[in-house]
């Protein structure tokens, strides 16, 4: 076992929930015998190749396809006039938000980044449809580009997009694409190496952050750089599809099944019921596969083109410029700490690359959580989501979190050596506590979370780590080895609210779960409706769980991005279990007299308390059936969404059914929180540097599946720990193209990169504002996980040695000769 | 990837009929790892596949009196684990190693990972630079990214040989069989690597025709004190930043003979001669490395990104000689 | 990514050498094959060197008869040819593992091994290590006990490394079999995990064996 603690008995008032089991999809899986979207095959299948924008900004004056579509073997080319016209959206309350002008569509003739698909060719084969895509002629334009989001904000810079270079807020609306330019003295004024401030669209602040400053016994000012990096799921993002009596049948990898199924309907401008989406295995998500893409509607529309089946086969290069990517920071932030290292003032400021397309919300999520974590008495946020010829971005596993927390944790590491407080202990001080408040200020008031344990799990932490022994190491340095540790802090939300549970108890006394949620391997779609096995007290073996197949019906599911899911579908589980509970009780009066409240649900019985009468589950959904109505599907509760009305109706006298809403009350929002601790090895003779010992702690409630807990808790510490130690893309800025396209170039981490040995472990400690006090896990261990091998590093170098993440040999080395941080401090992608 | 003819003589007189009737249009596949990026990517369209995979007497180690034989198409880990290799050359073992992964050394041959093009990431995209046959570098420009690429030697190309088991082969003074259309050659293992001063379009000499057969490894330097290091990103595929390899006889405390070489400096691995000629006789000490790791580098010029390789090379040259301390820590 | 056709209206120096350059490349080996996976239009020209396209591959103990273009890769013929789709495809490019199989039982990237050059070699893929009885490898069964793995993409290239790797060292320490299966890349990260469950494997291999 890797960790020892890892041993002990989660929720020991439970049968299944905080217990290890064996997945439902985990056979499939060790067999190869799991299909993911590649592995479907078709009757006269054709296979599509992309034409790819060479430039990073372009228009695309002509095509001449003559000689491609002459090719024998070669059956349809698919190009923007194809696309059906971007369609509105509208909410559950009926709420239309309009299509956005500048939003991405799949194909293009004003291609605005290197890499962006212009056409698709289908052909018999994939070596055809290669040869074909070759001989196809297009005429550019060049249009200015920019890659480095500080050049578009100079005076007279270059305008990635021909409207404008950053996203504005505009209130009730879409966000819109604006013109901004910061003038020759923001850029002077900053000095090198500082981040220039110019105007921010966007600005929130809270308290008195002058006086904050004033009072301050010391104020830290840094500039600190984030990397770009690519979500790179190991399976790429490869569609097939085909249509069959007027219905387009997908299947594609998926983080969420439910609400994928209207994102494509959205991308193809069609009615969700001509759609079926058939995902049950996706080969990572990290949030790139959050709904819909363009890698989904490009083989549905040029299958309907072709009249064929088309497999869309994305190759790892095209991956890298479709498979979206975390926006980096260029960020600043000055902070001011009392002499007890109590954060006292804090201004931040960032600027977002946000690619050429879509609005991310990082920028804005990054002061929240830096808000949250370190609990500022005054704070400012300005920030900026600046548009780049770069490929597009989309949330990744704690979006803006990661940023925020890796440019304020070097700060606070530093702050703590200057004033000669303990690591733990400046963190323990600042950490948020209860129903902890945050910003931005809503109508005035600060924001709270539902809870927060974080002391406990910082603490404990420390123990387990033997910080203080670590610390305390000497001699820090043999030869020219040198150890450090560091410690850092995360947050994230950790859940919503207000989704819907169903589930079917079927004439054999078995119950099927249905669940809307994306199997991408973290194991929450099972995990889950363990908590509606718990309260129906029935054995897991008399479970199913159905998912990934839009024809099998699911309830409104959340998007199983943001650390949503355990926590709102858990709430939903538990809502549907209760619906399942009482109408067997009903059922059992019905049938046997007396009121529902007279009878217990147990040992797949529903039985009156101290009687031998009753009935079995499987007679109980025989009655259902008998009954009709609301018992057996005929109805629909009122509140439950439209989705799972039409999923109740559909699976209508096929046993019980019920079906709810979570309706459950909340004080605060979900965060979820995990205190981390590294210490690393680095050769100051060659820069080189290992993390030799990790441990991450977390709050995240009640643990529902240890071992899948394990898995997120420290596979997402990775993701952190290798935008510390290297991911990262390159680009060349001149021609706006990226070099760093092989994973040897951007250097997803390996098994050796990371010890052999890492540990975590759960508080345990349920969140009081949820029914089975789960929440989320996907994106809270990100930030800190990097922050703590940086602190590690600025604990054993100083803290004159780097500026950026990642950092390796090069900023190690050449910053140890020089004596202070030489890497080009502010510049992006190199 | 594009169609091609595949062969695949069992016999090395075989296989240089078939490059002489296909001349240019051929490209010999020895492991294919470095070939097979270079046809999928559809940059290098060759007719015919020559591959020596089925040649019984490229493969294998031979012992003797004389030190080893490794014909050119023993795989990397054949090297890493055969007795003799580990117990007196391990130098070579241990560069062998630390290449690529697992998968790849069970793959890849010594022939090919001394034989293996240059990895510049614009070269390798396509990029019609002078490598390519075009009249530009475009690692070398004010925007050029170039972090990896040469800090000596370098005229108009700068990119670097990214061997591991080259420079451990030049330190242990290894020659090089060659059979070309003129019959057998044998060379010195450094003579087997050049610049782009010689020709920018190669990184080894073999001409269109030739074939690596075989290296010998003479007894020369069986059990000496080896030193091999190289620094990377990631520790398992990536390329080396910077390797260095060395030989050394020490008696009593002064250096007796010394072969030195380092790698990912310049566009061939490059053996320091003035290095070995100024370590000679001195002890074997952190002393006489550092004058020798400030003397490999004199010379040496940046790009904008790749600064650190001077100290770095500097430093391996100089543990190369004076060694490292072990650091154990308990944790 | 150069693609010789695209005409760029007033370039620069850079991308008309590039186009060049591009162009007289193709002008040599333009040939165009439209050899399918179900070899509708098979068009071959000029067969020759090792003969016949149809060969006889040794897969998971079986012979297999199989038509294959010169220039296919044993992962291609796995999944398009033999309907054996648990070997994946995650770069093509010999940097994940994903595609691992065994040739004569040593580990290989089958993305980059064409399938000519083995018909000589027993090719084991992750269909061929459970029993014909469904009870399942050593290997297979330790992940099971371990939950080993989330999105398991990467799977069948760990398991079948792992395999390979434990022919070689049976009984091996944490880090000697992480350096064993170092070869393939997870993207969760779920390495920690992983390795828990690949250890537990190689005991359950060794419990096996001894009985």
């Amino acid at each position: 076992m890797s960790d020892p603690i890892n041993n002990r008995e989660y929720g020991p008032q439970y049968k299944l929930i905080g217990k290890n089991y064996v997945t439902a999809d985990l056979h499939a899986k060790v067999t190869g015998k799991a299909k993911y979207a590649e592995d479907f095959r078709a009757e006269g299948m054709l296979f599509c190749k992309l034409l790819l924008s060479p430039l990073p900004h372009a228009t695309v004056k002509r095509i001449d396809a003559a000689e491609a579509l002459a090719m024998p073997g070669v059956r349809a080319i698919l190009t923007a006039d194809d696309l059906p016209a971007p369609a509105d959206t509208v909410t559950d309350n009926g709420t239309v938000i309009k299509a956005s002008k500048w939003g991405e569509r799949g194909l293009t003739m004003e291609p605005v980044y290197q890499g962006e698909p212009i056409l698709a060719v289908a052909a018999v084969d994939e070596l055809t449809a290669a040869e074909a895509i070759e001989r196809i002629r297009i005429d550019f334009e060049r249009l200015p580009f920019v890659v480095d989001p500080l050049d578009t904000l100079r005076p007279g810079g270059p305008n990635p997009r021909t409207d404008g270079n950053v996203w504005v807020s505009r209130a009730g609306r879409a966000p819109a694409v604006a013109e901004l330019k910061w003038t020759d003295v923001d850029f002077t004024e900053a000095g090198y190496g500082r981040l220039p401030m110019g105007k921010t669209p966007d600005e929130w602040s809270y308290g008195d952050l002058d006086s904050g400053f004033r009072n301050a016994s010391l104020v830290v000012d840094e500039t600190f750089v984030t990397p770009d990096v690519s979500h790179q799921t190991l399976e790429p993002r490869s569609a097939m599809a085909y249509w069959q009596n007027g219905k387009v049948y997908l299947h594609t990898g998926t983080q969420s099944t439910a609400q994928t199924l209207p994102a494509i309907a959205r991308w193809l401008n069609i009615d969700a019921d001509k759609i079926v989406f058939i995902s049950e295995y996706t080969g990572g998500g990290f949030g790139s596969k959050i709904t819909g893409g363009v890698s989904m509607i490009i083989p549905a529309l040029l299958s309907k083109k072709a009249n064929a089946p088309v497999m869309m086969r994305i190759s790892r290069e095209e991956e890298t410029f479709i498979g979206r990517a975390r926006p980096g920071f260029q960020g600043r932030m000055k902070v001011g700490f009392s002499k007890e290292g109590r954060i006292v003032a804090l201004d931040m400021f960032v600027v977002s690359d946000n690619g050429p397309y879509d609005a991310q919300g990082d920028a804005s999520t990054s002061g929240h959580m830096v808000s949250l974590l370190y609990q500022p008495q005054s704070m400012r946020w300005r920030g900026v989501t600046v548009l780049t010829n770069t490929p597009p971005r989309s949330a990744q596993s704690s979006p803006g979190g990661l940023q925020g927390i890796t440019i304020i944790e070097p700060i606070i590491a530093k702050a703590a050596r200057t004033l000669g407080i303990d690591q733990v202990a400046i963190r323990y001080i600042n950490c948020p506590e209860g129903k902890a408040p945050y910003g931005p200020p809503v109508e005035g008031k600060l924001q709270h979370a539902t809870s927060a344990f974080l002391k406990d799990a910082l603490q404990r932490g420390a123990e387990q780590f033997r910080w203080r022994e670590r610390v305390a190491r000497n001699p820090k340095r043999i030869g020219s080895k040198v150890r450090g540790v560091g410690v850092s802090l995360s947050c994230y939300v950790g859940g919503t609210t207000g989704f819907d549970g169903l589930l079917v108890i079927t004439p054999d006394g078995r119950v099927r779960f249905q669940s809307g949620i994306g199997n991408l391997g973290t194991e929450s779609v099972i995990d889950v409706h363990r908590v509606g096995a718990e309260i129906l007290g029935i054995p897991w073996e008399r479970c199913e769980v159905v998912w990934g197949d839009t024809s099998k019906h699911f309830p409104f599911t959340c998007v199983s991005g943001g650390s949503q899911t355990t926590h709102a579908m858990t709430r939903a589980a538990h809502a549907v279990a209760m619906d399942a509970r009482r109408k067997l009780q009903e059922i059992a009066a019905n049938g046997l007299g007396g009121k529902p409240e007279d009878y217990t649900v147990a040992n797949e019985r529903i039985f009156r308390k101290g009687q031998a009468s009753g009935m079995t589950f499987a007679q109980a959904a025989q009655r259902a059936i008998e009954l009709g109505g609301k018992y057996d599907g005929h109805e629909a509760p009122t509140d439950v969404n439209k989705v799972t009305k039409a999923s109740v109706a559909a699976l209508a006298g096929q046993g019980l059914v019920a079906a709810a809403r979570d309706n459950y009350p909340r004080d605060g929002m979900t965060h979820s929180y995990v205190a981390s601790f590294a210490e690393i090895e680095v050769d100051v003779e060659t820069g080189k540097y290992y993390v030799v010992d990790f441990l991450a702690y977390a709050d995240v409630g009640t643990v529902i599946h240890p071992r899948a807990l394990g898995g997120q808790v420290l596979g997402r510490s990775i993701l952190g720990i290798g935008h510390a130690i290297g991911q990262k893309w390159v680009f060349d800025s001149h021609y706006g193209e990226m070099v760093s396209k092989r994973f040897h170039h951007n250097k997803p981490p390996t098994i050796l990169d990371v010890p052999v040995n890492m540990q975590w472990a759960a508080l345990d400690i349920p969140d009081p504002e949820t029914p089975v006090g789960a929440r989320g896990i996907g994106e809270p261990p990100v930030g800190r996980a990097c922050a703590s091998v940086l602190n590690a590093l600025s604990d054993a170098l100083g803290d004159k040695i780097f500026q950026r993440a990642p950092v390796n040999a090069d900023t190690i080395l050449i910053s140890l000769e020089a004596g202070r941080p030489v890497q080009h401090p502010l510049m992006a992608h190199i | 990837m594009p169609a091609f003819e595949l062969f695949q003589p069992s016999s090395i007189s075989d296989a240089q009929k078939l490059l002489e009737q296909y001349r240019e249009d051929a490209w010999v596949v020895a492991g294919g790892l470095d070939s097979f990026d270079w046809l999928k990517d559809r940059i290098k369209r060759p007719k015919a596949l020559v591959d020596l995979s089925g040649i019984a007497e490229m493969k294998g180690v031979r012992t003797s009196s004389e030190g080893v034989e490794i014909g050119a198409m023993t795989t990397l880990t054949e090297v890493v684990r055969h007795p003799v290799v580990r117990e007196k050359y391990g130098l070579l073992a241990e560069a062998a190693e630390l290449a690529a992964s697992p998968q790849i050394r069970n793959q890849g041959t010594i022939g090919g990972n001394v034989s293996q093009d240059a990895r510049c990431w614009y070269y390798r995209a396509g990029w019609p630079c002078y490598r390519a046959g075009g009249n530009v570098c475009y690692a070398d420009t004010p925007t050029g990214r170039n972090r990896e690429h040469a800090i000596l030697h370098a005229e108009r190309c700068v990119a670097v040989n990214p061997s591991d088991s080259a420079p451990a082969l030049i330190a242990l003074d290894a020659r090089f069989v060659l059979r070309t259309p003129k019959g057998e050659r044998i060379i010195d293992a450094e003579d087997y690597f050049i610049g782009p001063d010689v020709d920018i379009t190669r990184l080894h000499i073999l001409k269109p025709g030739d074939l690596l057969t075989s290296i010998r490894i003479p007894s020369t330097w069986a059990g000496a004190q080896f030193y091999f290091e190289k620094v990377r990103d990631r520790n398992v595929w990536d390329f080396a930043l910077l390797n260095v390899a060395s030989a050394m006889q020490v008696s009593g405390n002064a250096i007796e003979r010394i072969r030195l070489a380092v790698n990912g400096a310049a566009a061939r691995p490059l053996r320091l001669r003035a290095v070995e000629d100024a370590a000679r006789g001195k002890p074997a000490t952190s002393a006489t490395g550092e004058m020798a790791g400030k003397l490999a580098v004199q010379g040496a010029v940046a790009l904008q990104f790749n600064a650190y390789k001077i100290p770095l090379m500097r430093n391996l040259v100089k543990r190369a000689i004076g060694g490292v301390e072990e650091a154990k820590w308990v944790s | 990514m150069p693609n010789p056709t695209l005409k760029i209206l007033g370039d620069t120096p850079k991308a008309v050498s590039r186009r060049r350059f591009i162009k007289g490349v193709i002008a040599g080996g333009a040939a165009v094959s439209s050899a399918s996976y179900l070899f509708r239009n098979s068009v071959v020209h000029g067969v020759s060197g090792t003969g016949d396209r149809l060969i006889t591959l040794n897969v998971n103990g079986q012979l297999r008869r199989v038509d294959v273009m010169k220039q296919e890769t044993l992962a291609w013929t796995l999944r398009y040819k033999l309907g054996l789709t648990g070997t994946k495809l995650g770069c093509d490019r010999a940097e994940c593992g994903a595609c691992t199989v065994l040739l004569d039982d040593v580990p290989h990237y089958s993305c980059s091994v064409l399938t000519h050059t083995v018909r000589n070699e027993k090719v084991l893929s992750i269909e061929g290590l459970a029993n014909e009885d469904g009870t399942l490898h050593p290997i297979q069964q330790g992940i099971i006990d371990e939950q080993g793995f989330q999105c398991a993409f990467c799977m069948s290239g760990f398991v079948m490394a792992t395999e390979g790797f434990l022919k070689t060292i049976p009984d091996p320490t944490r880090s000697e079999l992480a350096h064993g299966i170092s070869g393939n890349l997870c993207r969760c990260q779920d390495y920690d995990k992983i390795l828990t469950a690949l250890m537990r494997g190689a005991e359950n291999m060794r419990t096996a064996n001894h009985v």
